[in-house]
């Protein structure tokens, strides 16, 4: 079993929160996490993601899915807005729904960015690209 | 569209339908070009990420077909929107197409208001996943090989 415990700086700024229920998106993201040079912390679903964040905020990103079961990707983004120690988390919410009101919902609850499924290898390489960027500029403003 | 509704009665419980799957399947189960999108992509250890993708989506797509057989047989609505969700999710990123097709309208339909058309979609649900299977399988050992 994983511990989250309090890191160094330098570890707990590399570290990315991923919640799928998809253990193929899981796994692709995962990889594409740890190909960027972060390290990836994955939760099963949502409640798990919950959970983990209840008691670790050093997370450079998160990235979440939208559908997943006992509490969804939208909610935690609630969530994680609403707690000060994790409010300065990028979040990508990633999901298979096609509804561009579900894309402005989540930005009005805090998303930094939205990937509707399908996407390209590319596409996801570039939006996590982008996410964990946003990061650092976001860092280096301040 | 792949998927059409053909009735304005399916709710209609007194006339069942005669099973005519209300689908054509012309093409094959599984677009390639999508699932070679990924070979640029490694895995952390060295090893082929599309077979361990394949690996990954034959064992959770067949655990997510046994939720959603076991959704209908309960009406439970809930159970098998959620499972029909992910299922399509993986399918359209590995280019399981019709999978995904199916699995979005499953997504849809109420298995308590529309339990014929319910079966059968499980039912080309089933038969496109094993589809798959043989594909994927085939795929799996040219790149081992």
């Amino acid at each position: 079993m994983k511990t989250f415990g309090m890191k160094s700086d330098r570890t707990t700024s590399r570290r990315v929160l991923i919640a799928d229920d998809d253990p193929v998106m899981r796994h692709l993201i995962t990889t594409i996490v740890k190909q960027q040079e972060h390290d990836p912390v994955p939760a099963n679903d949502g409640r798990e993601a919950y959970r983990i964040l209840q008691s670790d905020s050093q997370f450079a990103a998160a990235i979440l899915d939208m559908a997943m079961p006992f509490l969804e990707g939208l909610d935690l983004i609630r969530y994680m807005r609403s707690e000060k120690r994790l409010m300065r988390i990028p979040i990508m919410l990633i999901t298979a729904e096609q509804d561009i009101k579900l894309m402005a919902s989540s930005f009005t609850a805090g998303a930094t960015a939205f990937l509707p499924k399908p996407f390209t290898p590319e596409q996801l390489q570039s939006a996590i690209r982008m996410l964990l960027g946003n990061r650092n500029a976001t860092r280096r403003a301040a | 569209m792949l998927f059409e509704q053909t009735t304005n009665n399916e709710n209609r419980e007194t006339n069942p339908l005669p099973f005519a799957p209300p689908v054509e399947i012309t093409s094959d189960a599984i677009d390639l070009e999508t699932l070679n999108a990924f070979d640029g992509l490694q895995a952390d250890d060295g090893s082929d990420l599309v077979v361990e993708l394949i690996d990954l989506y034959l064992q959770d797509g067949s655990e997510r077909i046994e939720a959603i057989k076991l959704a209908v047989a309960k009406a439970d609505g809930k159970s098998l929107k959620v499972a029909a969700h992910t299922l399509k999710g993986s399918s359209s990123s590995l280019g399981a197409c019709h999978v995904a097709e199916i699995s979005a309208t499953l997504e849809q339909v109420d298995p308590v208001e529309c339990p014929h058309r319910v079966d059968v979609l499980v039912e080309l649900l089933s038969y496109e996943f094993a589809r798959v299977k043989k594909v994927f399988g085939v795929e799996r050992q040219r790149r081992l090989a």
